[in-house]
């Protein structure tokens, strides 16, 4: 750990003199491949530079007085590498948190959020946590996307310390075993449940599954196995990116289930469908969200999925209080929030009002107050700046219940939140939203 | 379904491997190394035939559930695939005087080059022709037979494009001259074929029958820039397996890599499909390994055989 941190302050020291020539030498100590350097170089760099000039200047400014400075926390985000698609959504929904969180200021002071990049791996990701705990020593540390990341730098970084972590986007089942490990985005696991439900409900005590060969498809699977009640008379893997499944669609048929479950990406998917298309079988599919797509759509032919049922992760897109942040989100940027955004701009707000409700700016103290500013006790309210009147009037942390834009959060043990999930119905080829599931 | 049923779906499957294996192996007799850039040339042909397809649409009627257009999309994608291929000899391969080995590399470089293309072209996602899907043919069902127009058109299309090639092959100058240089280039040379241009049209046929199966992919699955390079592998496996060089070899090795590809659910249910061996019996293995099914045949058909199937004895 000392080692690390030594090469951080060798990456500081470089970058206030030579800016971001001394991304090389960071890059160098985490030995990192030479493509991904060369990849992730500009926009890390100047992610890096911005970072740690706010971090020199407010570290500079803590030293001299510490009641009216900012409050700093940390992210570590995906800004770079395979995920960097969640951390763009992420950086949009950051940021309008943290507008809406300096428009009212927490008892007067801002709220800083020192971000540090991840390069979407484990290495990258434990590098950065380990500046920001270390260097920075923020007791609040939002990260990270990827669900090995955040475990990674849970186990490496934060555990065992009374720094507070907060994962924005990871959804893998297995980080419900660390309850010290707190998430915004639901678990796999509640998809799983609400899939076995679904097709209970529906009435069928036999189901057919395939699942992609990889730890997403593997995991979700047991998962479901564990919560169904029924049979499963067909259970097989398929491998990605195979030329014909039609093998796989017709022993499902053989297996004479009448509900067919599909953990699979939409490529594989489309392709089976159009098999069990032109193979004449008939079928109730099911669908965990990696199948949904409007490729999908286009390429599989009218009809041939009507009424298949998927369970997306979702925001409560009919709250009003979602509504109010996608318009503001389409104002700013010309789009609309994916529920990955709404998760991050939660993070934000969920830690702001931690920081207000707690009595000291500690990672014990947060510890405290982090579920209890949004855990089911109090006054439920929909905004910061709502909940943030409540605490500025006296309020305690159990006073309120902030619900958030991606859902009620309310952490429960394992450090999880009530997940909401949206099922959709495929209705003339086009996917319809039919309900909402609180996990 | 249906032991019938799964003969029909590898026969469909097999005749797409056909296609990609005899311009492998063409191309390897005549040129003399594995070029690793086949199944992209699979993918070039493919996306070809998309683009025409997409500009000339259905031109009115339809054979076997397939309009006009997407015969003139097939010709054109074949003739856009043997193009790229003799281009490619032609300022890469030709001048690199480098051994089978170089030659081998090269084309795995060459192969990233026209797969980047693609994606720079058309993206990374997948697609398919603007054909509709059909329903399996009606009074084939109660056989347990459930197979498309388009896979009987698959079919049909890969056995006159092997008749074809046969009949060029055995009968024709230039069938003649193709098998000289396969057989000895020296000695063809100086007995005054120009091998050059026998090297050129093995390129055509090789790279021309490869694009046919490449559009015959995209019209069974779904085309994607690593469609033809996913399919490479197996390709390869039928190829040595027939007999690496051999054309007829390969139409074999091509046949049974899909026939075993597509059986590969039978064999945990060997009882019922075989008649001496006692019901309940099977070999428990899951129709994933299908792949790794067939490379084990392969591997085992070479122990026994070294040059392969068809292949010549080794000098």
């Amino acid at each position: 750990m000392s080692r690390d941190t030594t090469s951080d302050t060798d990456r500081r020291t470089y970058l206030s003199v030579a800016g971001a020539t001394g991304l090389a030498a960071f890059a160098g100590c985490v030995s990192t491949t030479d493509t991904e350097e060369d990849a992730g170089g500009d926009s890390d760099g100047d992610g890096e530079a911005d970072a740690g000039g706010e971090d020199d200047a407010a570290s500079d400014d803590a030293d001299e007085s510490t009641s009216t400075e900012s409050y700093q926390i940390g992210m570590v985000d995906s800004l770079t590498g395979s995920l960097s698609a969640f951390g763009e959504r992420n950086q949009r929904g950051v940021e309008l948190a943290l507008g809406r969180v300096n428009e009212q200021g927490i008892d007067g002071r801002d709220l800083e959020l020192i971000v540090e990049d991840s390069e979407s791996e484990n290495q990258g990701g434990i590098a950065a946590a380990q500046k920001l705990v270390n260097q920075d020593e923020v007791p609040f540390l939002i990260g990270a996307v990827g669900s090995g990341v955040s475990l990674a730098i849970y186990e490496s970084v934060t555990q065992g310390t009374d720094v507070v972590q907060l994962s924005q986007n990871s959804t893998g089942l297995n980080l419900t075993d660390f309850p010290g490990l707190l998430r915004m985005s639901p678990s796999g696991r509640t998809q799983s449940l609400a899939l076995a439900n679904l097709i209970a409900e529906d009435g069928y005590d036999e189901v057919a599954i395939t699942y992609v060969n990889n730890d997403y498809g593997q995991s979700l699977t047991d998962a479901f196995v564990d919560a169904w009640d029924g049979d499963v008379v067909y259970n097989t893997p398929h491998d990605q990116e195979q030329q014909s499944y039609s093998g796989i669609v017709a022993e499902m048929n053989d297996s004479g289930a009448d509900a067919w479950l599909f953990i699979a990406y939409q490529a594989e998917f489309t392709t089976m469908v159009n098999e069990v298309y032109s193979s004449g079988y008939e079928a109730q599919f099911y669908g965990a969200d990696s199948v949904s797509g409007d490729s999908v759509l286009a390429n599989t032919p009218e009809g041939s999925m009507d009424g298949m049922k998927i369970v997306v992760p979702s925001a409560p897109v009919e709250e009003a209080n979602y509504q109010t942040f996608a318009a503001d989100f389409e104002a700013e940027y010309g789009q609309e929030p994916t529920s990955w955004a709404a998760y991050a701009y939660d993070c934000v707000i969920n830690a702001a009002l931690a920081i207000q409700a707690a009595d000291e700016f500690t990672g014990a103290a947060l510890t405290d107050t982090v579920r209890r500013v949004s855990g089911p006790e109090g006054e439920t309210v929909t905004s910061f700046e709502a909940a943030s009147e409540i605490l500025a009037d006296g309020g305690g942390p159990d006073d309120v219940d902030y619900q958030g834009v991606s859902g009620p959060i309310d952490f429960n043990e394992a450090g999880d939140p009530v997940g909401f999930l949206q099922i959709l119905e495929v209705q003339d080829h086009e996917y319809a939203g039919t309900g909402f599931i609180e996990g | 379904m249906t032991v019938l049923g799964y003969v029909a779906n590898g026969l469909v499957f097999s005749s797409i491997i056909v296609l990609g294996s005899i311009g492998l192996s063409l191309v390897y007799s005549i040129a003399d190394f594995a070029n690793f850039a086949h199944g992209d040339t699979m993918t070039v042909g493919a996306y070809a035939a998309l683009v025409t397809f997409g500009a000339v649409g259905s031109l009115g009627g339809a054979v076997l559930g397939l309009p006009y257009g997407f015969f003139l999309a097939l010709f054109i994608g074949v003739a856009a695939g043997a193009a790229v291929a003799v281009v490619t000899e032609r300022l890469i391969y030709e001048p690199l005087s480098v051994d089978s080995i170089g030659l081998l590399i090269t084309s795995i470089g060459v192969a990233f080059v026209y797969r980047a293309v693609i994606q720079i072209g058309f993206g990374a996602d997948f697609t398919r022709f603007e054909i509709g899907a059909l329903r399996p043919i009606e009074w084939l069902i109660p056989y347990g037979i459930r197979v498309t127009r388009h896979d009987v058109a698959i079919v049909a299309s890969a056995v006159v494009l092997v008749v074809g090639l046969h009949l060029l092959l055995q009968y024709t100058d230039l069938g003649r001259k193709m098998r000289a240089m396969a057989d000895n280039p020296t000695l063809a040379r100086v007995s005054g074929i120009r091998t050059r241009r026998i090297r050129y049209w093995t390129w055509v046929i090789g790279a021309g029958l490869a694009a046919a199966g490449g559009v015959f992919l995209g019209l069974f699955n779904q085309l994607s820039p690593r469609m033809g390079f996913n399919l490479l592998l197996v390709i390869f496996a039928a190829v040595i397996l027939g007999g690496i060089g051999s054309v007829y070899g390969a139409m074999l090795g091509g046949f049974l890599i899909g026939m075993i590809n597509q059986l590969t659910p039978l064999l945990s249910r060997l009882g019922e499909v075989l008649p001496l061996v006692p019901d309940g019996f099977g070999i428990p293995i899951g129709i994933e390994y299908a792949n790794a099914i067939a490379f084990v045949i392969m591997v085992a058909v070479l122990l026994a055989r070294p040059t392969g199937i068809a292949g010549e004895e080794a000098v």
